[in-house]
């Protein structure tokens, strides 16, 4: 039996995931997790070769997750396999790479500078309901609002209704980010994704017969010229409503919890907002929103000395990494001006986030607009939940007063 | 093909995660080393306007482009020209 618990789940661990995996790396940096059924890498230097390497590892989660269905399932969750197996997210090379080349060119970093201007004003909008409130629950009323609206602009699709959005992404999220807490997590799922495709097939329609300057119809060119199937296009569409604001959300809200924990700091970004960019790389390295991500083995590997082999799964526990005092001095504490920053919050490799510069500059700008106008806010609750979720680090709600 | 104007390239190596999209786009001026990340291996080997997407397309912002005979900065960090 280990020393440390193997129930990924387990309350402790959803609390404070940190430690968890801070006992883990000292016990053993490449475990295997006999319950789980995979390893789990903990060691910075170990996660990024794995990351670094899709020839060794396999992103295709998918095609893994099929197998261990029964025919009659994989019929009945077909509207899910149908969308995800699409999702640049599950392919390997050289699908991955068609699709990366395709969906680069709206997220360089350059890309996504100009929407900042829109960005501060939704911010600022939104702020400005708040401020006089002296209260809101920050995951509701101001995380995942910034990140949604964002991403519908960018996509060409403003006007869509961001509750029924959100009601279906909440739904689809059950299912990726592993809310083990729910039986029907897979019928979940499916409503949402069936939702969702139906949704937004008619809004791609209306970009190939009406095309404008934006994302949607940059997909449909591409589909027109051969480079994406018709299935990708609507695919990727669901992929970035859902992956575009779920994340930033959790990122914006365990950021400000990390910073009202630590008032001094907040009030140091208030004073030196040129801290912005290197806190928002601290923020991600400190208390990012994606815990871990999965691969499988393509073929053996030696990993951390020990050998995996083809066919086992593999947990890329990137918090870990991302507090290995191997890597970073100090890694438990907050320092806002920690530079280099070479965490893994987005992840390596051929799969790093695509949404990265979108989501720093979304995550810089709502972290500006909170310390320059609130004072240091309270947490207004005992007690702060989280989803039960192995992958994705999210606050069910961050109640605070101001 | 080949550039006219001269080129001095360089990739930020702290900032560089291998995402292989500079590859993608200039294949005969950038390659993966043994670490997974890119290197220059021939910066005349493609024209300017390669050059410049492949290092407009690094999601990282880790490739500079200068003219190597003024120095002038065509594409990048400022702060992280030579
Ligand atoms: C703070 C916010 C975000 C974090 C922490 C984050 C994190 C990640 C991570 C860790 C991966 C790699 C997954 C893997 O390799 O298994 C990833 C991939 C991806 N992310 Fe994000 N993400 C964020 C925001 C966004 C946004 C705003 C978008 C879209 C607009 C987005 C779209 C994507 C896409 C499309 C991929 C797949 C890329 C590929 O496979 O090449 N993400 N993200
Ligand atoms: C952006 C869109 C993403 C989608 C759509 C997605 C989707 C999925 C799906 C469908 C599953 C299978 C769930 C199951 O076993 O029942 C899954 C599992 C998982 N995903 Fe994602 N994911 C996304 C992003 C990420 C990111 C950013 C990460 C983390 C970096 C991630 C990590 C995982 C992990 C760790 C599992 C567990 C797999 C297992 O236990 O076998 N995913 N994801
Ligand atoms: S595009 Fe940038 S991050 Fe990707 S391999 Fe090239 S230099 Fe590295």
């Amino acid at each position: 039996m280990p020393l440390v618990t193997d129930d990924l789940m387990a309350p402790d661990v959803m609390t404070d995931p940190h430690s968890y995996y801070r006992q883990m790396r000292e016990l053993d940096p490449v475990f295997f997790n006999e319950r789980w059924g995979g390893w789990m890498l903990t060691g910075y230097d170990d996660v990024v070769q794995v990351l670094r390497d899709p020839d060794g590892f396999s992103s295709d989660r998918m095609r893994f997750l099929a197998r261990e269905l029964s025919e009659a399932d994989r019929q009945r969750f077909a509207p899910i396999f149908d969308v995800l197996s699409q999702w640049i997210v599950f392919r390997d090379p050289p699908d991955h790479t068609r699709l990366r080349i395709v969906l680069n060119k709206a997220f360089t970093p350059k890309a996504v500078e100009r929407y900042r201007p829109r960005v501060r004003a939704i911010v600022g909008d939104l702020l400005g309901e708040i401020e006089g409130k002296g209260r809101m629950d920050v995951v509701r009323d101001f995380a995942y609002l910034v990140p949604l609206t964002v991403i519908l602009g960018l996509m060409g699709a403003p006007d869509l209704d961001r509750d029924l959005i959100k009601q279906w992404s909440e739904q689809l999220g059950v299912f990726f980010f592993l809310r083990a807490d729910e039986p029907r997590r897979r019928e979940i799922a499916c409503e949402g994704v069936t939702s969702l495709v139906e949704y937004l097939t008619p809004i791609v329609e209306e970009k190939r017969a009406h095309p404008a300057d934006d994302l949607l119809t940059a997909l449909v060119a591409a589909q027109e010229r051969g480079e994406l199937s018709e299935q990708e296009v609507i695919a990727t569409c669901v992929l970035l409503v859902f992956g575009g604001h779920e994340t930033t959300m959790n990122l914006i809200a365990n950021g400000t919890l990390a910073l009202l924990r630590h008032p001094d700091h907040w009030e140091r970004l208030k004073q030196q907002p040129a801290l912005i960019e290197s806190a928002v790389e601290e923020l991600l390295r400190y208390d990012g929103p994606v815990k871990a991500t999965v691969r499988w083995v393509k073929h053996d590997v030696t990993v951390g000395g020990k050998t995996l082999r083809d066919g086992d799964r593999a947990l890329v526990v990137l918090s870990a990494a991302n507090r290995d005092p191997q890597q970073f001095t100090d890694p438990d504490r907050l320092e806002l001006t920690r530079s280099p920053n070479p965490h893994v919050a987005f992840a390596h490799g051929i799969h790093v986030c695509l949404g990265a510069s979108l989501a720093r500059m979304e995550a810089q700008e709502a972290f500006l607009g909170l310390t320059q106008r609130l004072p240091v806010p309270v947490v207004a609750t005992d007690e702060l939940e989280y989803h039960p979720a192995v992958v994705s680090r999210a606050l069910k709600a961050l109640p605070v007063e101001f | 093909m080949s550039t006219s104007q001269r080129l001095r390239i360089t990739v930020d190596l702290n900032k560089c995660v291998g995402s292989t999209i500079c590859v993608q786009l200039s294949p005969s001026v950038f390659a993966l080393n043994d670490q997974r990340q890119s290197s220059v291996v021939d910066p005349t080997n493609d024209t300017a306007a390669n050059i410049l997407e492949a290092a407009e397309g690094c999601p990282l912002a880790a490739i500079v482009v200068q003219d190597a005979e003024t120095g002038q900065v065509l594409f990048g960090a400022k702060d992280a020209a030579v």
